[in-house]
Parts: structure tokens; sequence; C-alpha cells
């Protein structure tokens, strides 16, 4: 799939838990446990992704080309050699940001419309 | 750990190669979890994790798994469409099979199998018989067919066992109609009882349908939704339009919804009036009331009625029966002796469950459609079976590109699945091509079935299940076979060689010789049925009917309905025969009561002189009223005595002209001429001497035994005559004195009612619609068939020719001659064919038994029709198998060896 020349805004809304996973790759490469925790922990424990809605939504992102794997292991600390990696690619933070960016403007609507409070 | 055991056991609900890709990886992700769950929160966490879990494998795998079918969907079609070729084959022949069978199968689905369109339609009972049609005056023994007015309201008023009663004509009248003030066109009526709509539980669409209360002074109708749309565009002003009809002038009421067409199958009335208005509708006779006194009934309604919650269709029959018996007994108590009341008194009802309603032609087209629906099965058999070698010869080929994929890890159960999927996806494009195509043949067909029928035919939920079950079987069937020839590849074998016994392994070409042989097989009884039919057809449209069918014109003159009283009638018909003979290109003309092939008939208890019955129908006869010169005109010969002519008048002596199967019967080695035969009815008799023996001849049926018959002069009548069926010997074609013949009826009285103006030789056609039904998509089938084993034998050879190139190449290079080469293939292909037609007139052997009661004047085991059957199944073999062979023999030894 050539994702650079394809337009993100075709790939939205973006499955909430698709969203997740890209937002918990954001700031590090993680292995699915790391990411089903740092989701749990970002959200106060309101989302648990189990390991089948996780690596169904990695599978599909491969296939998207918004995340890799990567080939060795990122954490030399790890004990576990196991463990697979994944990291945001470029293409997949475009489209994370054009989803926020979405998620945004809806956000600003709301506000306009008077549905939710100016400050929130 | 067994949590762990387990949760292993549940990803196996996953596809394979996402359980592979990412079951490790989950399994240790989900440890973590537990692992975690247990630490902060105890079992209940833990348990917690578990349900999620579950719900997330619900939701999950049957994504996966729609994920890898969408895969290999998109990877079938690319690889057929890289094929175009076998694709448009493959597609085409799967197309013709599903397409047959569903075409046929939405015929019997409308004429068998669906519901009457009716609320609650399992609830319904019919109290006369559904195949039943027309107007019975007289009396009837044991089951009775049809019921008059009186008997329906005292049941229905009766009766507690139904919680609605309804009665209809059994007949569709064709009618001149005026609309408001424009000019008269036909249209179809029937008349139905206040109850009809109610009973039926059908509300109308605009305006009311009839009720119980409705006020017989002021004429009203109801009109289907097809005429609405028809003649009045979907107005919703045409309430209280009048349509005037005989002697009424009927209101419209109301619209019948759009999906009903009655209660009959096959007939879709125009427009329905109430029964009470008989009189109007249909004048110059009282149909509402039994004769005081009389023992003539008028049977010529169906009656419906619907089962009150909880009662059996055997309570209801019982109860009826009560009531029907009390109301015969009632009737014929006063006018007959005790012997004969006896007899009169011995009739019943059946009641049958009444959810697809009344049919006339049901009894009559089930067991062809079903017959040509196991013919649709075997083409769709053979297309399937050359689909299969197709695909087969695909699947060799393919071997390495397979052995490929398996070398470099791919689970033998996905490539199965890939193979699967292509035969489905080729199957589903079949199914569609095939459905599309029974879409457009539904009228072509549904015309083939009856000229006169209409019938719903637009394929319904269980026509599209048909069709989806049809192709998911084929899918399967197509599949299997190369799946199986799959498992036996292995990772090496095709990477190993790199020639042409790589390509072309034997063992395909063996499996395909046994599909072909299978193919000529199948092929061999479709080609011998349609063989058989044919000739069925073609005898039955030369059958002798005694006299010459050609220039006969038949025209009907109802003078019952056109308001002539009894006396009048005679003096009518001698009138009107008159006319008739001085019409332009009128030969002769001469009429009958009955008339040709006209559907009516006339029967009485009889008793000859000199004869004492001896059991069977010898105390009963069938009888006609006949004109002047009626056998010299319609060209019957007379064997002894002489012809009814105008010298028989009503005041001379009485007499009647017996046919040569009545003379057989009762006068064996007697002479006729002279005695007597007594019509005997009720109280009633007339003797009369027999003047004259006339040769059998075929009045009404083109199948079985001529009737025994006598014919007596309309001017000395033994019941009334109601109508004159005139017939006609034209000068040229019948057709070219139609104009002048009704204009000569019309001049004596414009509003005569002149019918089925008509060649015999149509009406003898009408009677065979059946046959050539058969016929036509019997040899259908038979051509598609051949053609089909054609191509599977066309392939399977070229396949082998093409594998042998370096073989024969030897052998001519060592000096083997082109007719030697093709002599060699043609032996091989000889082989074949004659197991196939072996196999086959085995086949053929066993399954004609079952057409064997629609054949006219042949057997099952008509020697010509299976010779024809082989000559032509092996002449098609021959012609396929030529162009292989012509190719072997042009196999050029040099370049066949250097192809090495």
């Amino acid at each position: 799939m050539s994702k650079e020349t394809s337009d993100p805004d075709s790939f939205l809304p973006l499955p909430a838990a698709e969203f997740h996973i890209l937002v918990a790759l954001a700031d590090r490469d993680r292995h699915g446990y790391s990411i089903m925790q740092d989701v749990s922990t970002r959200t106060g424990g309101k989302v648990r992704l189990s390991a089948g809605t996780l690596y169904s939504s990695i599978r599909r992102m491969l296939e998207q080309g918004l995340v890799e794997e990567l080939r060795d292991n990122p954490d030399p600390e790890s004990k576990d050699e196991r463990r697979r990696y994944y990291r945001l690619t470029r293409w997949g933070r475009r489209v994370a940001l054009a989803e926020a960016q979405r998620l945004s403007d809806l956000l600003i609507q709301a506000r306009a419309t008077g549905l939710i409070p100016k400050r929130l | 750990m067994l949590p762990l055991r387990l949760y292993r056991t549940m990803l196996w609900c996953y596809p394979a190669p996402f359980r592979r890709e990412y079951g490790a990886e989950m399994t240790s992700a989900f440890a973590d979890q537990v692992r975690e769950a247990r630490r902060e929160g105890g079992w209940r966490a833990e348990t917690s994790v578990w349900l999620h879990t579950l719900a997330d494998l619900l939701l999950t795998a049957p994504k996966e798994h729609y994920h890898v079918i969408q895969h290999d969907v998109r990877y079938a079609i690319r690889t057929l469409a890289a094929q175009p070729g076998f694709a448009a084959v493959a597609i085409l022949s799967l197309a013709l099979g599903i397409g047959a069978n569903t075409a046929i199968f939405n015929l019997l689905n409308s004429v068998v199998m669906s519901a009457l369109p009716v609320r609650a339609p399992q609830s319904l009972v019919i109290l006369t018989n559904p195949a039943a049609r027309g107007v019975v005056a007289g009396s009837q023994t044991n089951e009775r067919a049809l019921l008059t007015y009186p008997e329906f309201r005292q049941l229905r008023d009766e009766s507690s066992v139904f919680s609605g009663l309804m009665a209809c004509q059994s007949q569709l009248d064709r009618v001149q109609a005026r609309v408001g003030g424009d000019a008269p066109e036909e249209i179809r009526s029937r008349m139905v009882s206040a109850e009809y709509f109610n009973t039926l539980g059908v509300q109308a669409l605009l305006g009311r349908a009839f009720a119980s209360g409705d006020d017989p002074a002021a004429p009203y109708a109801v009109i289907s939704y097809e005429y609405w749309r028809r003649r009045f565009d979907r107005r919703a002003d045409i309430l209280g339009t009048t349509l005037a009809i005989r002697r009424g002038v009927f209101s419209i009421i109301g619209v019948a919804p759009a999906s009903f067409f009655g209660e009959t199958v096959g007939e879709r009335p125009d427009v329905w009036l109430p029964l009470s208005l008989q009189p109007l509708a249909l004048p110059g006779r009282d149909w509402l009331h039994d004769k005081p006194g009389g023992i003539d009934k008028v049977m010529w309604l169906h009656v419906f009625g619907r089962l009150r919650p909880g009662v059996t269709l055997e309570k209801a029959q019982a109860v009826s029966n009560v009531i029907f018996q009390q109301g015969l007994a009632a009737y014929y108590g006063s006018a007959l002796t005790p012997q004969v009341q006896k007899e009169f008194l011995n009739q019943r009802l059946k009641l049958r469950p009444a959810a697809t309603g009344a049919s006339r032609i049901r009894g009559q087209v089930a067991k062809p459609l079903t017959m040509l629906l196991a013919a649709a099965g075997l083409v769709l058999l053979i297309a399937c079976a050359n689909v299969c070698n197709l695909l087969l010869a695909r699947a060799t080929a393919r071997r390495r590109e397979i052995a490929v994929r398996l070398a470099l890890g791919a689970s033998r159960g996905r490539l199965i699945r890939q193979l699967l999927t292509e035969s489905m996806v080729v199957a589903f494009f079949g199914g569609i091509a095939g459905l599309a195509a029974a879409w457009m043949l539904r009228f072509v067909l549904l015309q083939w079935v009856a000229d006169s029928v209409q019938l719903p035919v637009m394929p319904d939920a269980r026509v599209l299940g048909f069709a989806f079950a049809l192709t998911l079987m084929s899918g399967l069937i197509l599949g299997l076979l190369p799946a199986l020839r799959m498992m036996s590849v292995h990772a090496g074998a095709g990477l190993k060689g790199q020639g042409r016994g790589l390509t072309a392994p034997a063992a395909w070409l063996r499996a395909g010789k046994i599909v072909v042989v299978g193919q000529l097989a199948l092929s061999l009884p479709l080609i011998v049925g349609a063989g058989l039919l044919l000739q069925t057809l073609r005898n039955l449209q030369r059958a002798d009917l005694g006299y010459a069918k050609e220039r006969l014109l038949v025209v009907q003159v109802d003078a019952e309905t056109a308001g002539y009283p009894e006396s009048r009638r005679l003096a009518l018909f001698q009138q009107l025969l008159e006319r008739v003979r001085a019409a332009p290109g009128v030969r002769a003309a001469t009429y009958s009561n009955n008339g040709l092939f006209s559907g009516s008939d006339s029967g009485d208890e009889i008793a000859v002189e000199g004869y004492a019955p001896k059991g069977g129908n010898d105390r009963e006869s069938r009888y006609n009223h006949v004109g002047p010169n009626y056998f010299s005109t319609v060209g019957i010969p007379l064997l002894a005595g002489r012809e009814i002519t105008d010298r028989d008048q009503p005041s001379s002596n009485r007499v009647c002209v017996i046919n040569e199967t009545f003379a057989r019967r009762f006068f064996a080695g007697r002479n006729p001429l002279g005695m007597h035969v007594t019509q005997i009815y009720g109280n009633e008799r007339n003797t009369c001497e027999i003047a004259g023996v006339a040769r059998d001849a075929r009045e009404r049926n083109l199948r079985g035994d001529v009737e025994h018959r006598f014919y007596v002069p309309a001017t000395q009548p033994v019941s009334a005559l109601d109508s004159a069926s005139f017939a006609i010997r034209t000068a040229a074609e019948p057709s070219s004195a139609i104009a002048g013949v009704q204009r000569g009826i019309l001049s004596v009285d414009p509003n005569l009612p002149v019918t089925a103006t008509k060649a015999l030789r149509d009406l003898v056609n009408e009677r065979v619609v059946q046959e050539r039904l058969l016929a036509r998509l019997s040899s259908a089938f038979g051509v598609v068939a051949l053609l089909l084993a054609a191509i599977g034998l066309y392939g399977v050879l070229s396949y082998g020719v093409a594998r042998r190139t370096n073989e024969i190449g030897i052998r001519k290079a060592l000096g083997a001659q082109h007719g030697a080469v093709m002599g060699m293939i043609l032996r091989e292909t000889g082989l074949l064919v004659v197991a196939g037609l072996v196999l086959g007139v085995a086949l053929s052997a066993a399954g004609m038994r079952l057409v064997e009661s629609m054949l006219y004047g042949l057997t099952p085991t008509d020697p010509l029709a299976l010779g024809a059957a082989i000559v032509a199944l092996a002449g098609a073999a021959l012609l396929a198998a030529w162009l292989p062979a012509f190719r072997a023999s042009r196999v050029d030894p040099l370049v066949a060896l250097r192809y090495e």
C-alpha cells in the first residue's frame, strides 16, 4: 500500500482501540503487554485492551503501515527475548494527528453549539 | 498452568495464520494480565480479565476469519481475472446449470408450493375439489367436486366449525365490459360471495371490499390491482366508476391489494362481482336456487372455510357432511322413488387443506415440472463435472506454485481453503448469472406451461434459497476434487523436476477421464428422454382424430346467456346455421351442443335393448346433441345406417347414431340398427332408435380410449340445450372465414355472445401444452448436456495430446503415419465413449420408467429414441475428439523432440 501518497483522512475515524495504540506508541516503542498497560494507566483503568483486540488491531495497522515491527529488541535490559516491539511510523503519526485534529474539531463544534461548557 | 492451557485452546477460534503469527505474544500478554490482576485484585479481578477476554474473543475471532476470507476472495478473483477464458467457460457452464434449475424450481414454487397471499393461509380449508372447474348440471355420486349456491348457504348458516365460509365461481368468466361510456373490452370476472374477502382476510387497498350487509339492489364490484393499473392508471378517483357487464351496471367500490390474485393459482380475475348478482352477471339462468321439485343441481362453486382455532380438518369434515346430507335428503326427498333416492344421496364432501388455494393446472404440471427439475439437476451435475475438470487441470498446472508455497511454510489446510474459495467464487458468479437467466426466462417458461395461465412468477425467498443452496453445493463439489488432489502434493515434489512430467501428471488425466465417462453417461438419459418426449409430442399432434382437423373452424354461441328461453333456442340455432352456411369461404357447417375439444360433455344412465349390464361403466354413456349432417360435415364416416339430417324433426320418430365403441360394447355380434337406447335421468326416460353407426372419433381427448357415445338430433333433445358449437368446413385457412361467420351470426342478434372462435388445429394444440413444455425443455437440456459433455471430452483429449507431444513425435520419427496417429487418439477416445455409453444405457433404462406415463404412441425402450441418442452422443464425441486427434497427427517430430 502506498501510504505516503494516500490521504490520512481516508482512514478516519480510527477505531478507538487503534487510536489508543497509536497514542501509546507516540513517546516510545513498546511490546504488546506494555501497550495494554499504558492504555490502562492513561485512562485510569477505564479502557482495557484484551489481547485479541490488541493483536487484531496491530495486524491491521501493520498492513496499513501505521506501525512497524522492530527487528531488534530496543530494550537491552529486558530479559524477555520473546517480546515483539512495535514502533509508530511516520505515516502512522500523520494518521494519528489527523484523528486528533478530527476529535479536537468535534470538541470545538460541541462547545460552539453549547452542548458542553467552554471549560470542561 | 491450567488457565494458560485453556487460553491456548481458545486461540483455536482464530484463523491459523493469525494464530501462528500472534498466538505466542497473545498468550504471554494474557499471562501477564492475569498475574497482575491476581496481584492487585484477587480472584474477582482475575475473573473479570477472563470474562473480558472471552467477550473479546467472540468479537475479534469472526473479524479475523472475515479478513482471511476477504483476502482469499480477492486473490481468487485476481487469479480468475488472469485467465478470463477459463473463468468464462466455468461461470457460463454453472450459470446454465443453476439457471435451468432455478427457472424450473421457480415455476414449481409458483404453481405447487406457494401459499395464497392471504392472512394465515394454513387455517384455510377447501370443501370442494381444488382441481375442479366449470359448471356441472345434474347430479354426482361419491365425492362432490363443486357445490351449489343453496348448499353453500346452508353450510355457512348452520356449521359452527368455521370462523368464516365463502364461495366463489370455480371458473373464470371472460366478459365484455364497458367502463363508463367507453367501447366494450374483454375482461376476466369471477363471482364471489359477500364473505369472500373477509374469510381470506384481505383488505381493500382502496375503498372497501365486499361485506355481508351489502345491498344487492345497487350492483357493485371490486377490481384487481393489475386491472386498476392497466385500465385506470392507478387513479384514486375511480371509486364509483361503473362497469357495464351483461345485464348489470356495477359500480367499483374497491381495489384489491397488488399481491392478491384470488383463491385459484394460475388465474387472475380483473374484477370480482357479488355472487348474489348472478342473474345480472350471467343472465338467462338461475344458479342461485335449486329448482323446487327437480333433481338437477347446478354445481359451480368452490367453497373455502377458515377453521376455528382448535377445530381439526376431520371434525370440520364430519360436521360439514352432516349438514350436507340433511340438505340432500330434503332436496331429493319429494321427487324420487326410494331406490333412485338412495343413489342420489350417495354424495359426500371431502375437506382438504387450502393454504395453496385451488388450481386446475397444479395437478397437470406438478409431475412434468418435477421431472424437468430432475433433468435440470443432471445438467447441473454435468456442468459441475466440466468445471471440475477445468479446475483439476488448473490445479495440476499450478502444482509448482503450490509446491513452492508449501515449501515456504504455507499450511496444507490454508491452501485447500484457498482452492475452495476459488471454486466458491466461480460458483458464486455462476449462481448470480444463473439467477439472472432464470429471472429472464420466467415469462417464456410460463407461456410454455400454458398460454392462458397467469402466475405471480416473482422469485421469492424460497427460490433464492434454492439457488443459493445449489451454488453452495456446486462450489463444494467443484472445490473438493482439486483439494483432494492437493493433499497428495509434496512440498518437494513440484520443485524437483523441471519438465513436462511435472505439469501433466498422469493422475490428473486419469481423474479427468473418469469425469468425462461420467458426463457421457449422465448425458445419455437426458438425450433419450428428450427424444421420447419429442416423439410423443409429434405423435399427439399427428394423432388420428377420426376426421380431418384441417380447415375446420369452431365457433360457439351461448343462447342461454343471451336470454333465449329453451323453447326458442332450436329455432335460433337453425337460423344461425343457415347464416353460417351462407358466409363467404364456408363449404359446409353443422353444430352440436358440446362441440369439438370444447371441454364440455354430457353423460347419463342408459338402458340398451337386449343388453344386460355386466358392471363397470356399462350403465352410463356420453352423448351429444348434433345438428343436421353433423357426421358428413365434420368428416366422421358412417359404418352402417344413416346419419342425422334435416328429416329428423321434433315430431318424427326419435333416433340416434352410436359410435363404433358403443356398438362393440353393447351389440357384440348383433346388428344395432333398429334397436333402442333409453336415456335415464331421475324419473325421466327418453328412448330412441339406432339409425346409424359412426366410426369412433376423438372429440374431447387425444389420449386414452374413445368412450362409447351416442348422438341424438338437436331437434329431439334429451336435455336442455344451452349453447351451440358450430363446426365449419372452410374452403381455405379457417382464419379467413372467421369475420364472415361472425358477421352472419351477429346479423341474427347483435347481442349473442360468440366465443371460442378458433381453428380446430389450435384447439387441439392447446391440449398438448404440457407435452410441448416437456419436449421443448427436455430437448434444451439434452442439447446443453451434449454440448457440455463434448466440451469436457475435448478438454481432456486436448490436454492428453499436449502432454504426449513428445511421445507422438517419437512415434512419427519412427515412421508412424498421420492416419495411424489419428487412429490411436480416436481409439482411445472410443474406449471412453463406449464406457460412457454402456453406463448411460443402464442409467437410461432405469430413468425412462419415470417418463413412461407421459409417453404417447411409444414405449420407454423405444429403439429409435435410444439409437438416435447414442448416435448423437457418439457423433458429438467424435467431433470433440477430431480436433485434438488432428492436432496430434500434425505434430512435427523435429519440433516435438526439440521440445524435450
